[in-house]
């Protein structure tokens, strides 16, 4: 790729007042902390709310001993393919509506499927189930789920306005019946999705039908991730009791509890080990393939597989190394650094395009080559060379990434990409991406810190591994893997090895058809199809998120 | 039996040739400069020089130790003899020709020095030892060829700067400053501690070594210097090695041609 067309040198441009190739520049004179606006602001509320609390509080003097943050120049951060920049702080998830509500939707999101109530309804009860039943169920349901009554007299209720973002829909993958399914109930495939991928996911669903539940977002910040279940599970219950005249605790109301709670249920993430405590639709329990499903890029960019990467890999950044691994796991304020190379600054996009042209013209295209050690060693090799051959000729760019871990994920990101898409084989693209690591640490002689490039070392070994502590089809791995459960600034890229093996070969999903098709709402707060555009918003104060609180709190 | 003679690390390069060189402990490091052992203990900040060395244990000797094997067979240090506490020197190495990259400073510590624990992360390598043990390898560490003082940096904490670019004299980013540029000597000159509690007097570390002089001597893999896609041998050695973990992690019986 020709020097002019370097997809990050506009940002180092914005970034640095020196040319981008320049090695040398001009440290501590830029007054500290007062160089960055977001700095002052944090200055400006510390010094009076430490007054009104009467507790020390933010205060940057505490810094070093005196000495404050900015000896250096606090560079800008653009988020990738936008046109917005920001500061680091703004991505901090605690700074940003936009990532919580992200995180939030997910929470918040089971999906129920309704043919095993459905026959009970009508086997064991003898009674009619037909789409006037199904869209009066929708009905009353949606009136239950964010937290009113159904059946009982002189129940308390929650307030519409704080759970306005609570609704259920459903889908099919048969057209009839979705054709007599209440157009406000419904997520219509054939609508959402280009034609050749709605064929897809409406054959491998069938004409089962679904329900996506999504709780009040204040739930998902009050609660934890199992309450979820629970919660749509008992006004799943209640509905049915309502919609269909059944008589409260009669035996087969036991059925639609079984199934809303076991048998029907399908949450974002798994349960977790002991060890990490943790229910199911918690981050540290969604595979790679679902994250991978939940972005929604490949359904309005399906031509630019590599994008579709992109994107799904800031949702994993997010998901995975800021919420995962920067709080529920280390504590503290958390991995943002790490977290944000990926999707910030055009590096990332530079790589992984750089190897898809690479991918296109000497394998023909994506998704064409079968995987074999010359081309994983091939494209591996070639697009880890430019990687760090990158850094090298920008000391701009060395210094964007001033952390060995930022330029590991990166530059192995663009290897473990560039291999998906060649041979549309994610186990293939992971394969490369340790390849990468190897190539990285011996070339600059030096990797991430020890609980990064620990399991880097030793991920050649457990990449094609079926054994038992380590057997799991790459789509279905995730934090909850045990060689990545330390894998900080990982997974983000592990998203996107998965996203573009799939992506690269126009399937519709990675892993789950029923999860895709479940966040192809448009009524969800976060836009799923444009997650690192979103992020961006959420930086610049853009984003209204679901969950405030104003209705129930003295006004300011 | 052939004898067994090792070869330290791969590659046909000049620099491949300097990562076996400073990784073989035949080979003596050239020696630049002479901190003396005063300034040495300043500068690590554990205990003030002619200090007595603080023990967490009584010397070996006293103690008393079970029958053990390994205990016949392993001479302690004399810092483990006499008990004393674990302390560290720690480096941060700028990515602009330095010396030794992390990797290359913690193998070759571990091949030339016994009683050391050391990490690599890639902005700095910790050595921990007994604490009169570790005086004797800061020594080897800050005077020889392997330490070049403006681009090498002893740094306890805040060790941020080997990916930053150089400042107008070719040093590498301190937060704290701990070293500066004196440019009436051309020496650089700490002022602080590794920690960075400012010292009584500034201690000299030497002028920084030229340009062409790093490039010559650096472990580091540049495309402005010597490039690693030059070094074929280099890169189908860890193809080689992916390969085969990758194999063996698969199925054991794979793997052939080792």
């Amino acid at each position: 790729m020709a020097t002019e067309k370097k997809m990050f040198l506009e940002a180092l441009r914005k970034k640095f007042k020196e040319s981008p190739e320049e090695k040398y520049t001009q440290f501590y004179i830029y007054g500290g902390w007062k160089q960055s606006k977001r700095k002052q602001e944090f200055v400006e509320w510390g010094t009076k709310l430490a007054k009104e609390r009467g507790i020390p509080f933010y205060n940057p003097d505490m810094h070093l001993g005196g000495i404050p943050l900015g000896q250096r120049v606090l560079m800008p951060y653009r988020l990738s393919q936008t046109d917005i920049y920001c500061e680091g702080d703004d991505l901090h998830f605690i700074n940003n509506a936009a990532m919580q509500q992200m995180w939030h939707d997910i929470r918040r999101t089971v999906i129920v499927g309704l043919d095993a109530a459905h026959m009970v309804i009508q086997k064991r009860l003898g009674k009619e189930v037909t789409p006037e039943t199904v869209n009066h169920y929708l009905e009353v349901l949606n009136h239950a789920l964010p937290g009113a009554a159904v059946v009982q007299e002189h129940m308390v209720e929650t307030h519409p306005g704080l759970v306005a973002d609570s609704y259920v829909k459903v889908f099919t993958g048969d057209d009839e019946l979705a054709d007599e399914i209440d157009k406000r109930f419904l997520i219509n495939i054939n609508k959402e999705f280009p034609a050749d991928q709605a064929a897809q996911l409406k054959a491998a669903v069938g004409k089962k039908i679904y329900q996506v539940l999504r709780m009040p977002t204040i739930v998902a910040m009050t609660c934890d991730g199992g309450t979820m279940s629970r919660w749509s599970a008992m006004q799943i219950s209640m509905a049915m009791v309502n919609a269909y005249k059944l008589m409260a605790g009669e035996a087969a109301i036991g059925e639609f509890a079984f199934a809303a709670k076991h048998a029907e249920v399908i949450e974002m993430g798994t349960l977790m080990p002991w060890r990490r405590a943790r229910g199911p639709n918690e981050p540290g329990g969604v595979p790679l393939g679902y994250i991978a499903d939940m972005c929604q890029a490949s359904r309005v960019k399906p031509e630019d597989p590599t994008w579709v990467a992109l994107e799904a890999i800031s949702m994993g950044a997010v998901l995975y190394d800021q919420f995962w691994f920067g709080s529920y796991m280390s504590g503290g304020v958390g991995f943002t650094q790490y977290a944000t190379c990926t999707y910030t600054d055009n590096v990332l996009d530079d790589y992984c395009y750089y190897g898809a042209d690479y991918v296109k013209k000497k394998y023909g295209g994506f998704g064409k080559a079968k995987p074999s050690w010359d081309l994983i060693k091939d494209v591996a090799t070639e697009v880890t060379l430019y990687g760090l051959e990158q850094y090298e000729r920008y000391p701009a760019l060395m210094e964007t990434h001033f952390g060995g871990s930022q330029r590991a994920a990166v530059v192995a990101a663009g290897a473990g990409v560039a291999v998906s898409l060649a041979t549309g084989n994610c186990t293939a693209g992971i394969n490369g991406w340790y390849l990468s690591q190897l190539l990285h640490k011996e070339e600059m002689g030096r990797l991430g810190f020890y609980g990064y490039d620990q399991q880097d070392q030793c991920g050649s070994a457990n990449s094609f591994s079926y054994r038992s502590d380590e057997g799991l089809p790459f789509n279905l791995r995730g934090v909850n893997y045990p060689n990545y459960a330390l894998n900080v600034g990982h997974q983000s890229a592990y998203t996107g090895i998965v996203q573009a093996a799939h992506s690269g070969r126009s399937d519709a999903w990675t892993t789950n058809p029923l999860i895709k098709i479940a966040f192809a709402d448009k009524d969800l707060k976060f836009d799923f199809t444009h997650p690192r555009l979103c992020f961006g918003k959420g930086a610049l104060r853009e984003f209204m998120p679901a969950g405030e609180r104003s209705l129930i709190i003295p006004s300011r | 039996m052939a004898t067994y003679k090792p070869q330290y690390y791969p590659g046909s390069t000049k620099i491949a040739k300097n990562r076996k060189k400073y990784m073989d402990p035949s080979y003596k490091l050239k020696k630049l400069r002479t901190i003396s052992d005063d300034d040495l203990v300043k500068l690590m900040g554990h205990r003030v020089p002619g200090e007595a060395y603080k023990s967490v244990h009584p010397p070996l000797e006293e103690m008393g130790e079970p029958a053990c094997p390994i205990r016949e067979l392993v001479e302690p240090t004399p810092g483990a003899k006499a008990g004393d506490r674990i302390r560290y020197i720690q480096f941060t190495d700028s990515v602009y020709f330095t010396p030794l990259t992390p990797y290359m400073r913690a193998w070759m510590g571990h091949n030339r020095y016994r009683g050391v624990d050391i990490g690599v992360l890639s902005g700095r390598v910790p050595l921990e030892a007994r604490e009169r043990d570790l005086e004797k390898v800061a020594k080897d560490l800050v005077e020889t060829e392997i330490f070049d003082p403006a681009r090498c940096g002893i740094r306890g904490a805040t060790v941020h700067g080997h990916a930053l670019r150089l400042d107008e004299n070719g040093m590498m980013f301190d937060a704290l400053r701990r070293f500066v540029f004196d440019k009436k000597t051309g020496e650089v000159v700490y002022v602080k501690d590794q920690i960075g509690v400012p010292l009584d007097k500034p201690i000299s570390v030497g002028k920084p070594l030229k340009e062409e002089e790093l490039r010559e001597m650096t472990s580091e893999y540049r495309v402005d210097g010597v490039p690693f896609r030059e070094d074929k041998e280099m890169i189908e050695f860890i193809q080689r090695l992916h390969m085969l973990r990758t194999e063996a992690g698969f199925d054991p019986n794979k793997v052939k041609g080792i």
